[in-house]
C-alpha cells in the first residue's frame, strides 16, 4: 500500500468514526424543558436534578451513576491506581474531526494511558455559560460518551455549575479518571538508554492546525481533520509486543517539541529527531509553512511518544500500525549520548538545529 | 533511518527542498568561493530568510571565509517606540478595542512597568491588557474591520506594522471602504532607504544583499538599483532552502566577476518590476515619508503614511490631543539592549550581553527576542550561537 492510500483509508475510518459518532448523537433528541442553559440548572435545584436525569444519566448510562449518591461506589480495581485529571477548554468547541466533548474524555484516558495504566472509571464537571444551548451540550455529551465506550471507561459522577452570562465561555469541561496498574509496568525517563528508538503513532500537528483553521479570522476551507482519540487500545497492543517499552506521553499542546524536551532535561542523553521520517499530512504541512508554524511544535490529540528499546522498535512499530489511530506510524529518531540534555533535529541536508522548548501558543506570522 | 517513513509527508522530494540540489548548490558555493579567495559578508533583510536559515541550519552548508548576515528584516524589531506607546495608551482609552498581530502584542515601549524588578523592563501592549486595555490578536486586518463592524459604539485601532506585504492588505481594505469608527496606526515601513545607509556606516563591509522574496513580489526589484550602482551584488531570495542557496551562488560570483547587478534566481514568483496593480493601489491609499527605524534613524521617506483622502483613518490624528505627548517619546531600547548593532548587522546577538541570560523568548528583554522575526529569537530558538552539534550515538 502506498503511503498516499494509507493515508486515505486513516481518513476513511475516521470520518467513519465521526459519522457513527454524530449519527448517535442525532438518534434521540432528549426532550429537555428548556433550549438554553439557566443559572437555575447549577442552583442544585429541581432544575439541576432535571438536567441530571435528562441528561447525564440517561446518555452516560452505568449503574454507579444512576444511584444519583453523593459519590459513585466503583468495583475494587485491585493494585496500583493510576490517577489523572485535566480540564478542557476549546475554541471552537466542535471542530473537524472532533468536539470538546470527545477531547475532554480522550484527554484524560491518553494521560492515564501513556503511564501503562487501564483507564476505567472516569468523573465529568461541567462549568457551563447562562444561556448557551442545550442542544449542543447534548451533543458534547454524546461525543463524551460514544468516546468513552470506545475507551471501554464508564463516567460514574459528575457536577455542573452555571456561569453568568459574560463569565464563561460556552462549556468547560474537566475530567477526572482512574485507571489501574499492574505491577509489572516500569516506565519512566529513568529507563530511557542511548540506543533507544523514539515512535510517533501517525502524522503530527493535525490537530493544532485543523482547530487554528476554524478560528475566527482564518476559516480557511482546510481539508483536514483533528486526530483526537484515545490511545488506551494502541498502548495496550503495543506493550504486548514491546514489554519493555521504556517511557510514553501523550503528545499535547506544544507539539512534540515540548515532550522531547521534558525527556531531555537534565538528563545524561539527547532526543535525535530525524526530520525527513517525521510523518506530517501534506495540508499541514502546506498551511504550517503558510502560517509560520512548525509542525513540531502544533498540537496532537491523538498522539504518543514513545522510547523503545531497539530490539523491540520495530515489533512496536508493527503493532502501532496495526491500529486504526496508528496507521502512519514511524520510528522518527534515537536516543544519542551527546549532546546531553539538548533535542535535536537533523535535517534533509544532514545540519542540525536545536529543537526548542515551545514557550507560547503558535500564533501564525506577520510578514 | 529511510525505513522510519513510507508516511505521507515522510520527506516528499519537493524541488525547492531537494537534498540533492542544495547538496550541489553547496558544492557550487564551496567552488565561487574559492575561485574568489577571500573572506565574503552577505546580507538578507528579511526575518523570514534567518528563520529558515536557522530552521534547516543552512550556515552549516557554507565554507569557512562565505558569511551570511542579518540585517534590518523584522518589521516588529524596527517599529519605533513612538508607535508602540501610542497602541498602548489607545489601548488603555475607555471605548478603545486595539488589534495587532500576536508578535507585535509582547513587543516592550518605553513606558516603565511599575513594580518590575528584573531591571529596565518596559511595558507591552499584552502589560495592558493585564491593567484592563481591550487588546486583541489578529491575524489580518479584515478581521480587525469586522471587529469594527460588530462593534459600532467602540472605536476599533489596528497597530498596523509590517513592510510592503502588510501595507498592501490595509490599503485594499481602506480602499474596498472601511468602517468610521477604524484607524490605523501607521508603523508601516519600506525597506529600500534602510538599504541606501547601510553603506554609509562605518566599517560597512557588506558586498552582497540577499533580498526579500516576499516583499520583492510587489515593489519588484528596480528599487534596489541603488545598491547595484555602489557595486554591490545582489539577488532576489525565496524561502525554501533550495532558494536561498541559489541566491548565494548568484551574489558569490556577481561578487568573483567584479559585476554587481540584480539577479532574480527568484524568478518563479518575481518580476523586475514587481505586482504594477498592487503598487498603484498601495500609492493610492499611502505615501512615503519620513519614519524612525526604532534604535537607527529616521530615515527619509522610508514610511507609509495615509494620503489625504484616507486620513480620517489615522490613529494619531483621531486621537491626537487626548494623549499624552510626553509617555510617546522615551529611549529608544532598554539598558544593555543592543538591538540596534543586531538589526544593522554589526553584532551577533549572543554579543549583546544579556542575550540567553535575562533575555530569554519566555521573558524578552528586547524586541528582536520578542517577534519570530527577530535575529535574537531566531538564534535563541535554532541554537545558532551553539557550537555546531557534534553528535555521539548509541
Ligand atoms: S539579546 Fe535581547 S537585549 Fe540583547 S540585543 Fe537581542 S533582543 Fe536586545
Amino acid at each position: 500500500m502506498t503511503s498516499e492510500n494509507a493515508s486515505d483509508v486513516q481518513n476513511a475510518e475516521r470520518s467513519a468514526g465521526a459519522e457513527a459518532r454524530a449519527a448517535s448523537a442525532e438518534r434521540t433528541r432528549l426532550v429537555t424543558r428548556y433550549d438554553s442553559v439557566r443559572l437555575s440548572h447549577g442552583s442544585g435545584g429541581k432544575l439541576t436534578l432535571e438536567l441530571i436525569e435528562e441528561l447525564f444519566v440517561s446518555v452516560f448510562a452505568n449503574e454507579p451513576l444512576r444511584e444519583l449518591t453523593d459519590a459513585a461506589i466503583v468495583a475494587n480495581l485491585g493494585g496500583r491506581i493510576a490517577f489523572a485529571t485535566d480540564s478542557h477548554t476549546v475554541k471552537p468547541a466542535f471542530f473537524p474531526g472532533g468536539d470538546i466533548g470527545r477531547l475532554a474524555v480522550a484527554g484524560t484516558i491518553n494521560d492515564l494511558a501513556v503511564m501503562g495504566a487501564k483507564p476505567a472509571y472516569m468523573t465529568a464537571a461541567f462549568l457551563l455559560e447562562e444561556g448557551y444551548d442545550m442542544a449542543e451540550l447534548e451533543r458534547v455529551v454524546r461525543s463524551m460518551k460514544a468516546t468513552a465506550d470506545e475507551a471501554g471507561v464508564a463516567i460514574v459522577a459528575g457536577d455542573t455549575k452555571v456561569l453568568e452570562r459574560g463569565h464563561g465561555d460556552g462549556v468547560f469541561i474537566n475530567t477526572t479518571g482512574i485507571g489501574f496498574l499492574p505491577d509489572d509496568v516500569r516506565l519512566g525517563v529513568g529507563y530511557v538508554r542511548p540506543g533507544d528508538k523514539v515512535l510517533v503513532n501517525g502524522t503530527l500537528g493535525d490537530h493544532g492546525i485543523a482547530v487554528m483553521s476554524r478560528r475566527e479570522g482564518l476559516d480557511l476551507a482546510v481539508e483536514l481533520e483533528s486526530d483526537v482519540a484515545p490511545l488506551n487500545g494502541l498502548i495496550e497492543q503495543v506493550m504486548q509486543v514491546a514489554p519493555n517499552v521504556r517511557f510514553m506521553r501523550d503528545v499535547t499542546r506544544g507539539g512534540l517539541a515540548a515532550v522531547a524536551n521534558e525527556v531531555v532535561l537534565r538528563q545524561a542523553f539527547g532526543l535525535r529527531v530525524f526530520d525527513v521520517a517525521v510523518p506530517i499530512h501534506d495540508v499541514v504541512e502546506q498551511y504550517s509553512e503558510m502560517l509560520g508554524i512548525d509542525p513540531l511544535l502544533a498540537a496532537n490529540e491523538g498522539k504518543v511518544m514513545m522510547i523503545v528499546p531497539p530490539d523491540e522498535a520495530e515489533a512496536a512499530l508493527g503493532a502501532m500500525k496495526a491500529h486504526p489511530f496508528g496507521r502512519e506510524a514511524a520510528i522518527i529518531g534515537d536516543i544519542v549520548r551527546k549532546p546531553e540534555g539538548v533535542a535535536l533535529v537533523e535535517t534533509a541536508y544532514g545540519t542540525r538545529r536545536v529543537l526548542e522548548m515551545p514557550i507560547e501558543e503558535q500564533l501564525p506570522r506577520i510578514c | 533511518m529511510a525505513e522510519g517513513g513510507g508516511a505521507p509527508g515522510a520527506f516528499r522530494p519537493d524541488t525547492y527542498k531537494d537534498p540533492e540540489l542544495v547538496a550541489q548548490l553547496s558544492g557550487r558555493i564551496a567552488e565561487v568561493a574559492a575561485e574568489i579567495g577571500r573572506p565574503v559578508k552577505l546580507m538578507h533583510i528579511c526575518g523570514t530568510h534567518e528563520h529558515e536559515i536557522g530552521r534547516y541550519a543552512l550556515r552549516d552548508l557554507l565554507p569557512e571565509g562565505v558569511t551570511v548576515l542579518a540585517g534590518p528584516g523584522c518589521p516588529v524589531c524596527v517599529c519605533d517606540n513612538e508607535y508602540i506607546n501610542l497602541a498602548i495608551q489607545l489601548s488603555l482609552t475607555p471605548g478603545v478595542i486595539l488589534c495587532s498581530f500576536g508578535d507585535m502584542l509582547a513587543v516592550p515601549g518605553s513606558i516603565p512597568l511599575e513594580g518590575e524588578r528584573r531591571g529596565d523592563v518596559r511595558m507591552s501592549l499584552l502589560d495592558a491588557r493585564a491593567r484592563g486595555g481591550d487588546v486583541r490578536a489578529v491575524y489580518s486586518v479584515f478581521e480587525c474591520k469586522r471587529i469594527a463592524e460588530a462593534n459600532p459604539d467602540k472605536q476599533v485601532v489596528f497597530f498596523s506594522v509590517g513592510f510592503e506585504t502588510t501595507v498592501v492588505a490595509v490599503a485594499a481594505m481602506l480602499k474596498r471602504g472601511a468602517p468610521d469608527n477604524l484607524t490605523v496606526i501607521e508603523a508601516n515601513y519600506y525597506t529600500p532607504p534602510a538599504t541606501s545607509l547601510l553603506p554609509e556606516l562605518d566599517g560597512f563591509d557588506i558586498e552582497g544583499f540577499m533580498l526579500p522574496g516576499h516583499a520583492v513580489t510587489i515593489t519588484g526589484l528596480r528599487v534596489y538599483e541603488h545598491l547595484a550602482e555602489r557595486g554591490i551584488a545582489c539577488a532576489s531570495g525565496g524561502f525554501e532552502p533550495v532558494d536561498v542557496m541559489a541566491s548565494v551562488v548568484s551574489l558569490l560570483e556577481q561578487i568573483r566577476d567584479g559585476e554587481a547587478t540584480i539577479a532574480n534566481p527568484y524568478n518563479r514568483l518575481v518580476k523586475y518590476d514587481g505586482n504594477e496593480k498592487a503598487k498603484q493601489e498601495l500609492d493610492e491609499v499611502f505615501e512615503l515619508a519620513p519614519i524612525r527605524w526604532r534604535g537607527i534613524a529616521e530615515i527619509p521617506a522610508s514610511g507609509y503614511k495615509l494620503r489625504e483622502a484616507y486620513a480620517q483613518h489615522s490613529a494619531a490624528r483621531r486621537f491626537a490631543g487626548t494623549l499624552d505627548e510626553v509617555a510617546l517619546r522615551g529611549a529608544e531600547h532598554p539598558k544593555g539592549c543592543r538591538c540596534a548593532e543586531v538589526t544593522l548587522g554589526q553584532i551577533r546577538p549572543d554579543e549583546c550581553g544579556v542575550f540567553g541570560k535575562l533575555c530569554t523568548p519566555d521573558s524578552p528583554y528586547g524586541p528582536c527576542m520578542v517577534s519570530h522575526e527577530g535575529t535574537c529569537r531566531a538564534w535563541y530558538t535554532y541554537g545558532m550561537h551553539k557550537e555546531r552539534l557534534t553528535v555521539e550515538a548509541a
